[in-house]
């Protein structure tokens, strides 16, 4: 029993990290077909943010927050400038849209270790103590808030699709891109506000991750594996699909974890993710909310 | 294979052939077989994302696979190397098959992602092995060596025929000879039957398989053969270290390889020499220079990609067609064909 | 009418649900060896979804499909192509990085069967008569060594034709072969397919322009929202009330009527 309590807790942590990065993720290559490897390394530049806001710049801590997500969109927006833009529409854009983010997130990743050095830093935005008790389970604080942001900021993101101009503009976009650019939509400036958002959202994924871990330069690489192991999961584009997607690799991560060996998480994951697309090869969920390809 | 292959081929043999009898430096020697043994890895990459147009980025894995499974073989088996490299290369092979068969209903971005887990999988495998293995008596060492790798399997075995001054020219020819059985492979396999079949269902599959293609057949093929020479390539490398580790599942050796393809220039037969040739070489300016290296790398890659996407084989190409169509209207219906 | 040979192509109650949308609805079709047939319709009608059905690109949801007596509805592309049938396509598909003549090759390489786990490594004697009849057949002979991807419109049509034809195909399936060519480059195109139909060739051919359509076909089906309309001669097509209004128009027929005169050979 304490197990199955130990799994859950520890997974819905994971699966609420996995969720913001995963969501993002999907949410640019549902919109322009980019699958972005630079996520990762924003992941890490979110987490670096906290600390030049704290440590070099003096902002108190609560600051940091805001500070790093603002820091990440803009990163989101020079990603967009760097490649996407000089590429949409050109021949084989899908695989080299691939090969020149991993080039931007390496420049990233490089210039990280360039700065700071390869020293693990411990992230100063974290919570420390045991809220309680689950059976024989403890429940730290920093679990609860990891849960809670994760949760307050996918809520925000439904509301923002669903409820504002501009997020009715970008499922116009990613459900149908030319059919959006004959409405009107302004396409371009939507694919910049997507991985605005997009690498906003991996910057506090990055913080939560460096909460349970430490900050180093390349601490973005792994759970970047795992987002996009969720989102092939989920079937790329589809972006309710990707957070239900990441709770269930956190639940898989965490069992294999708990009942095995931490190392034998992440393989168990991709196993059990690649025998469920030779299943079902468009993802579990199907492309409910793709772009037609 | 055009004249223009053959002139081009003999030239680069005579040259490779002959630089150890001009007694240059060992470091010479050794960072030309090193760029022998990628060359031999992103020709092979090439065949795969290049020519049959299928995104996997597992050949890193492959050439991880081949490298650790001649190591085991050298150090648990205690065979001889010579004998362990064939066999590396049939479980490169299998291995690949398997990786093919996950990714076979699967397509594009898909593969590359799945791909890439599958090498960073065997990276934290072995990054978290740490159980004191009985098959190394005496000494606590896992079984794959964990984190810092193993060694102590032996070598290619020059050392011991041509003397500790001169073993590196046995290693050197050794992996040239690996590089002309993997580039004179690809030639065969590009002009073959079977290298149409890949190149038109990289152009469409859709009409590749109405023209009679087997999209299964012809992706598990070349996931197998693609691999034996890259699994070689890792054995070959072990051998000539003395050792294996992890770091051949890095990102690092990644952004190295794909930064050769991508200059080189994809889908081009002789893009994978030309680029690691021009990695290697502007490598030797950044040595120097730590994280910028990477840095620099990176960079490229994305000049690359916005402007000159298929490499500087690809831009050579176009030169050397327009030249020789401005030769003479006569000769514009003789244009060279891309491949 | 009344022929007593085997029919090489028959369908029989051949659905194809997309959703709750049957683009091709209960369709029965017989094709009889040197068969020319014409299918014609409105956009959307899914007369290209059909051929995508018995091509095996997208598999029919129900019904019976057998060709030379075999029945072909599970098989895939590779396997119906094999069995000798081919198509080409309404959008420009050919294969951009190959040449003509290599692009004529896959076809004469691969379509006739390919055998074997490790399939065959060079190319027939064969294989390149076949691809030099197919570019004789289409006139690309002089072009053979361009590249696709620059071909204009026209040759890209006889492209896809010729990779077609080079698979020596016992029934050929053609996707509006002169959609968006302008009167002399269709005429051109009219010119090869005759030459086709003269040599006994078996067709089924999808075009709108009603001019080509009526002049090749020997039979011709209107289909309409997945159904069948009308079979029956060309020139009947022209007194049908249910596809003058449905497709043709009052205009369109008139003019029709008087292109095609007493001309017209009555089957
Ligand atoms: N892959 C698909 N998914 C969903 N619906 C489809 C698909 N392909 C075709 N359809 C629908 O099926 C119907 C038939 O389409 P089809 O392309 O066969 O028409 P067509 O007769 O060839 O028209 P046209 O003359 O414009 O070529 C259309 O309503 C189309 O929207
Ligand atoms: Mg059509």
């Amino acid at each position: 029993m304490d197990y199955l309590i130990q799994i859950i807790v520890s997974g819905l942590t994971l699966g609420s990290m996995y969720a913001l990065s995963a969501v993002g993720l999907s949410l640019v290559w549902g919109s322009f077909n980019c699958l972005n490897m630079a996520h990762g390394s924003v992941m890490a530049l979110g987490a670096y943010f906290t600390l030049i806001a704290v440590d070099s710049i003096g902002f108190p801590v609560w600051v940091s927050l805001p500070f790093a997500m603002v820091g990440g969109a803009l990163v989101g927006t020079a990603v967009y400038y760097l490649s996407v833009h000089w590429m949409l529409n050109t021949r084989n854009y899908e695989t080299n849209i691939i090969i020149a983010t991993f080039g931007i997130g390496m420049v990233m990743e490089n210039g990280l270790l360039k700065i700071f050095g390869g020293y693990p830093y411990a992230q100063p935005l974290t919570v420390q103590g045991v809220a309680g008790l689950i059976g024989n389970v403890p429940v730290n604080y920093r679990s609860i808030v990891i849960w809670v942001v994760a949760a307050v900021l996918m809520v925000a993101l439904g509301l923002l699709l669903t409820r504002t101009r501009a997020g009715r503009a970008i499922r116009a976009v990613a459900q149908n891109r030319d059919g959006a650019k004959l409405m009107g939509v302004p396409v371009a400036r939507v694919y910049v506000q997507v991985l605005m958002l997009a690498s906003l959202l991996a910057a506090v994924s990055g913080i939560l991750i460096s909460t349970t871990l430490q900050i180093v330069p390349y601490m973005g690489a792994n759970p970047l594996l795992k987002a996009f192991i969720v989102i092939c999961l989920a079937g790329l584009g589809n972006i309710l699909g990707a957070l239900y997607a990441a709770l269930l690799v956190g639940l898989v991560e965490a069992s294999a974890s708990t009942l095995w060996a931490p190392q034998y998480g992440f393989p168990v994951i991709l196993v059990v993710v690649i025998l469920a697309l030779i299943w079902r090869p468009e993802g579990l969920f199907g492309r409910v909310m793709v772009a037609r390809q | 294979m055009m004249r223009r292959d053959y002139i081009l081929s003999a030239v680069l043999l005579v040259i490779a052939v002959g630089l150890p009898w001009l007694d240059p430096p060992r470091y010479l020697l050794a960072q030309g077989l090193l760029l022998f043994c990628w060359a031999t890895v992103v020709s092979q990459w090439n065949l795969v994302f290049g020519i049959a147009g299928i995104f996997s980025l597992a050949q890193i894995a492959i050439f991880a696979v081949g490298a650790y499974s001649t190591a085991m073989m050298g150090r648990y088996l205690e065979m001889n190397l010579w004998y362990a490299f064939p066999i590396a290369g049939v479980i490169g092979v299998i291995f690949s098959l398997l990786i093919g068969l996950g990714c076979l209903r699967m397509r594009g971005v898909y593969v590359a992602l799945l791909t890439i887990a599958v090498g960073q999988v065997l990276f934290v495998l072995i990054m978290g092995d740490g159980e004191c293995s009985p098959l190394n008596p005496g000494i606590c060492m896992s079984f794959t060596g964990g984190p810092s790798g193993m060694g102590g399997f032996g070598g290619f075995g020059w050392r011991e025929v041509l003397g500790g001054r001169h073993f590196i020219i046995g290693d050197y020819y050794s992996m040239l000879g690996l590089l002309i059985l993997a580039m004179a492979f690809t030639f065969w396999i590009i002009h073959s039957r079977m290298g149409l079949a890949f190149k038109a269902l990289r152009d469409n599959p859709e009409l590749a398989s109405s023209r009679g293609i087997s999209r299964f057949k012809y992706q598990l093929l070349v996931f197998a053969l693609s691999a034996f020479f890259t699994a070689e390539a890792g054995a070959f490398f072990a051998a000539h270290f003395g050792s294996v580790g992890p770091g051949q599942l890095s990102f690092t050796l990644l952004l190295f390889l794909i930064s050769m393809l991508i200059v080189g220039g994809m889908g081009r037969p002789w893009g994978p020499l030309l680029g690691a040739f021009l990695i290697m070489g502007g490598d030797e300016f950044l040595k120097e220079a730590g994280e910028w290296r990477h840095i620099g790398f990176g960079v490229m890659l994305l000049v690359f990609m916005i402007f000159l996407p298929d490499g500087v084989a690809g831009l050579i190409d176009r030169v050397w067609r327009r030249l020789t169509t401005r030769g003479g209207a006569a000769r514009a219906g003789k244009a060279a064909p891309a491949e | 009418m009344a022929d007593t040979r085997e029919p090489l192509l028959a369908c029989r109650g051949v659905f194809k649900h997309f959703g709750a949308l049957a683009a091709v609805n209960n369709f029965d079709l017989d094709v009889l060896p040197g068969d020319v047939l014409g299918i014609g319709g409105p956009n959307g009608a899914g007369k290209t979804t059909f051929l995508d059905v018995i091509s095996g690109i997208n598999p029919a949801t129900d019904g019976r499909i057998r060709f030379g007596g075999a029945d072909i509805r599970q098989q895939s592309p590779e396997q119906i192509c094999h069995a000798g049938i081919a198509r080409t396509y309404q959008l420009n598909a050919v294969f951009d990085t190959l040449t003509i003549r290599e692009n004529v090759l896959v076809g004469a390489a691969f379509g006739r069967g390919d055998r074997g786990v490790f399939p065959r490594m060079r190319f027939s004697r064969e294989m390149r008569a076949r691809v030099d009849r197919a570019l004789a057949l289409t006139g690309l002979e002089d072009r053979q060594h361009l590249n696709a991807r620059e071909l204009p419109v026209l040759d890209r049509k006889l492209l896809m034709l010729a990779g077609a034809l080079a698979t020596e195909p016992k029934l050929l399936l053609v996707d509006e072969p002169v959609g968006g060519l302008n009167p002399h480059e269709i005429d051109q195109v009219m010119e090869i397919m005759s030459g086709l139909t003269r040599e006994g060739m078996t067709i089924i051919l999808i075009e709108h322009v009603m001019r080509f359509l009526l002049a090749l076909s020997k039979r011709v089906v209107i289909m309409h929202h997945g159904e069948k309309i009308y079979e029956g001669v060309p020139t009947g097509l022209l007194q049908d009330e249910r596809v003058v209004e449905v497709y043709l128009g009052e205009g369109t027929a008139a003019r029709l009527r008087h292109l095609m005169g007493g001309s017209a050979a009555h089957g």
